[in-house]
């Protein structure tokens, strides 16, 4: 048998599924064929690679994943008991928010055992607003907020995600992670709506040179028409001159619509 | 217990009957993503985000199947979404860092580091099914159907890895530092 026969047994012989006859002639090949018998070799030394073990951590973090995944399910059985307990699925859903559809649900319901201890807390009359323990709640609050702004936004379902998207406009002070995902929802979400609810939260933080940067940029033929023309107004409204380039670019593609054209020649005069 | 009858409670809610699978599988995963990254951290994440995955969509499982061949697939799904989120910061990865060897170098022979390097070396697809066939025991029909592909396609491409490995280990062996 020559060399290249002997490659089509190969692999059956390597993982010992050949019969002996066979096994034999591939045997007597290699022997007397330097390649061929490099090759197997090769395969074999690969048993020389250790096998190596992951640190620790790999199991607690696995641990931890599986606590919370069980006190997740406990806890919708019975919400108002143990209000300590909730932490760990809130740590639990920081890493992973983007693969965890009830997120959203939890996050409500976490969300809302909070407001009612504030609710609780503002009751008492000689509180006084510096009291340490609010501070904290309204951080956490904030973050949850935020928490539930960002798991919604990845929904399924465009009725969700817009809810995601109001959400996001509760938010004093949004985070990068939650502009961040206000504008990948803007640039692909496949609903309209939610895109110019996405469009609407942003003009929000207009103020912000980077999130006018970034605006200026989405501002792309691929987009619908709608949001474009949301996009040119909200440019003219914040004002924004260093957007006028973008906008001469964007006028000479062939591929908008020509109302679009006509909206981008009046935002042009507007902002000179 | 078998793995599938394991899953199988893990699908009816058993949450702690992952702990058994995860017991049996994380080590040859974690090594299965270690050769095909060579990197330690990132195995792990993704060893994690597996047995997440396993949580999430247990539903999925069907019960006639080999557990084995679902959690693969699972596995390679993860790397292939791991790589697209990571474009940019991977493409330098496995192919150009020859000096990534194992922690324990000085433990290991010549040959084994050198084994190593050009493994690393040759093309992630060739990596990809020697890893799956050497290391992780899964026979070429299974491999097959991992892949999508028919199980002469993977036989060949076991063949050409090893032929690759060969030239990739030669040329490292010949310009090897001496003294060693």
């Amino acid at each position: 048998m020559n060399c290249e026969a002997i490659g089509e047994l190969l692999p059956d012989y390597l993982q010992g599924r050949l019969n002996p006859d066979l096994a034999g002639e591939v045997e007597k090949h290699l022997s007397g064929c330097p390649v061929c018998g490099e090759e197997a070799a090769l395969w074999k030394n690969l048993a020389l690679l250790p096998e190596e073990q992951p640190s620790p951590a790999l199991q607690s973090r696995f641990k931890a994943m599986l606590e919370s995944y069980q006190e997740g399910r406990w806890e919708k059985s019975s919400l108002t008991a143990e209000k300590n307990k909730s932490s760990m699925p809130m740590l639990w859903g920081l890493g992973n928010w983007r693969q965890m559809p009830i997120a959203g649900v939890v996050w409500a319901c976490v969300f809302l055992l909070c407001g009612f201890l504030i609710g609780r807390q503002m009751q008492r009359p000689v509180q006084t607003a510096e009291d340490p323990r609010i501070d904290a709640l309204r951080t956490e609050v904030a973050s949850m907020r935020q928490m539930v702004a960002l798991s919604m936004l990845q929904q399924q379902s465009a009725s969700q995600r817009l809810e995601g998207v109001s959400w996001s406009t509760r938010l004093q002070q949004p985070d990068p992670k939650v502009l961040d995902a206000l504008f990948h929802t803007l640039r692909f979400d496949n609903s309209v709506d939610v895109r110019l609810a996405s469009l609407d939260a942003l003009s929000r933080y207009a103020g912000q040179p980077e999130v006018r940067r970034e605006l200026v940029s989405a501002l792309q033929e691929k987009q619908s028409p709608l949001v474009q023309i949301g996009l040119i107004d909200l440019l003219v409204d914040v004002h924004d001159r260093n957007a006028v380039p973008q906008l001469k670019r964007f006028q000479q593609d062939p591929k908008i619509d020509p109302n679009v054209r006509k909206h981008v020649d009046w935002g042009i005069d507007q902002l000179n | 217990m078998s793995d599938e009858e394991l899953m199988a409670q893990v699908r009816s809610g058993v949450g702690e009957m992952l702990g058994v699978l995860f017991e049996r599988y994380h080590v040859p995963l974690f090594n299965f993503y270690r050769k095909l990254t060579g990197d330690r951290g990132v195995s792990e994440d993704l060893v994690q985000e597996v047995f997440f995955r396993i949580l999430k969509y247990r539903h999925s499982y069907r019960m006639d199947t080999s557990f084995r061949a679902w959690m693969y697939q699972i596995a390679r799904n993860a790397r292939l979404d791991y790589l697209r989120k990571h474009r940019s910061e991977v493409s330098w990865e496995p192919e150009m860092s020859p000096a990534m060897a194992p922690v324990d170098t000085a433990q290991q022979s010549q040959e084994a580091v050198l084994l190593h390097a050009a493994l690393m070396r040759i093309s992630e697809e060739k990596r990809e099914v020697l890893v799956l066939s050497r290391f992780q025991d899964l026979k070429y029909e299974e491999i097959a159907q991992l892949l999508g592909c028919e199980v002469n396609t993977v036989k060949t491409r076991v063949h050409r890895a090893l032929q690759e490995l060969r030239q990739v280990f030669h040329q490292l062996e010949s310009g090897k530092p001496q003294g060693r």
